[in-house]
């Protein structure tokens, strides 16, 4: 559980790291470039259709900048992974500080609940519908 | 456990787990009680290479996480784009690999 627990916490640091320097570079270059001549969504790139998550890097900087309804408007995910960034580090630093499981336990039970079926579908129909408002928005 | 058996179940699943592990799985399945036979031939593992192919095809969803059981990562996944195009391309190479570490962890909550 020790390794598991660290392996996870080691991977939660570094993607908040990564998407920490995402949204600096795209802060400062939008909203002239916007974040659609970057590379970062193989579908939008291959297919030109946004994926369920196109528009998440707008959300966050519109979110950044106090648009609320700017980032809800871009894409809803965009607010939840922003809310994932702040919650995550601090959780950690919890843990570490107090030598406890709580993130590892917590992620293991939501891994749990989310498998249920009557919490996978409503969830699954909810980003078809996010995907097919990204479409028409044409993101 | 009788040793046919073992080999038998060793020749058809053997390519569902690590090459370093199926010695120790051998091993263990011979000293495993003769009662639990059943239990251990019910098994389901998922295939290395079916899940290659959606990690190929859907990885930038998530897709492939979520078949092999990794529900939390794939979640992680499809709300960014599969890691913004970078994790979904590392999983290619990384997906059979962890696909056999989920079958060998499922194997051993009944040997352990």
């Amino acid at each position: 559980m020790q390794s598991g627990r660290n392996k996870l916490y080691f991977f939660l640091l570094l993607f908040c790291l990564a998407g920490y320097i995402w949204f600096y570079t795209g802060y400062r270059s939008f909203p002239e470039s916007g974040d659609r001549a970057r590379i970062g969504c193989l579908i939008k790139h291959t297919t030109n259709v946004p994926c369920p998550s196109c528009g998440a890097t707008r959300s966050a900087i519109s979110l950044i900048k106090g648009d609320f309804a700017g980032s809800l408007y871009w894409n809803p995910i965009g607010i939840l992974l922003v809310c994932m960034g702040v919650i995550i580090p601090i959780w950690i630093s919890y843990d570490k500080i107090f030598r406890k499981d709580s993130l590892y336990l917590f992620y293991r039970k939501a891994e749990v609940f989310l498998r249920r079926k009557a919490v996978a579908l409503p969830a699954i129909l909810l980003i078809i519908i996010n995907w097919i408002w990204n479409i028409y928005k044409g993101l | 456990m009788d040793a046919q058996k073992v080999d038998m179940f060793i020749m058809s699943n053997g390519k569902f787990f690590e090459s370093h592990q199926v010695a120790q799985i051998r091993d263990r399945l011979l000293h495993l009680d003769e009662a639990k036979w059943p239990l251990v031939q019910s098994l389901q593992f998922k295939d290395p290479t079916i899940s290659l192919i959606i990690s190929l095809l859907g990885g930038s969803l998530g897709i492939d996480r979520f078949f092999i059981g990794d529900t939390g990562l794939g979640v992680g996944k499809l709300l960014t784009c599969g890691g913004l195009g970078i994790w979904a391309i590392v999983d290619w190479f990384l997906i059979m690999d962890a696909t056999r570490e989920k079958n060998m962890e499922k194997l051993q909550r009944i040997l352990y």
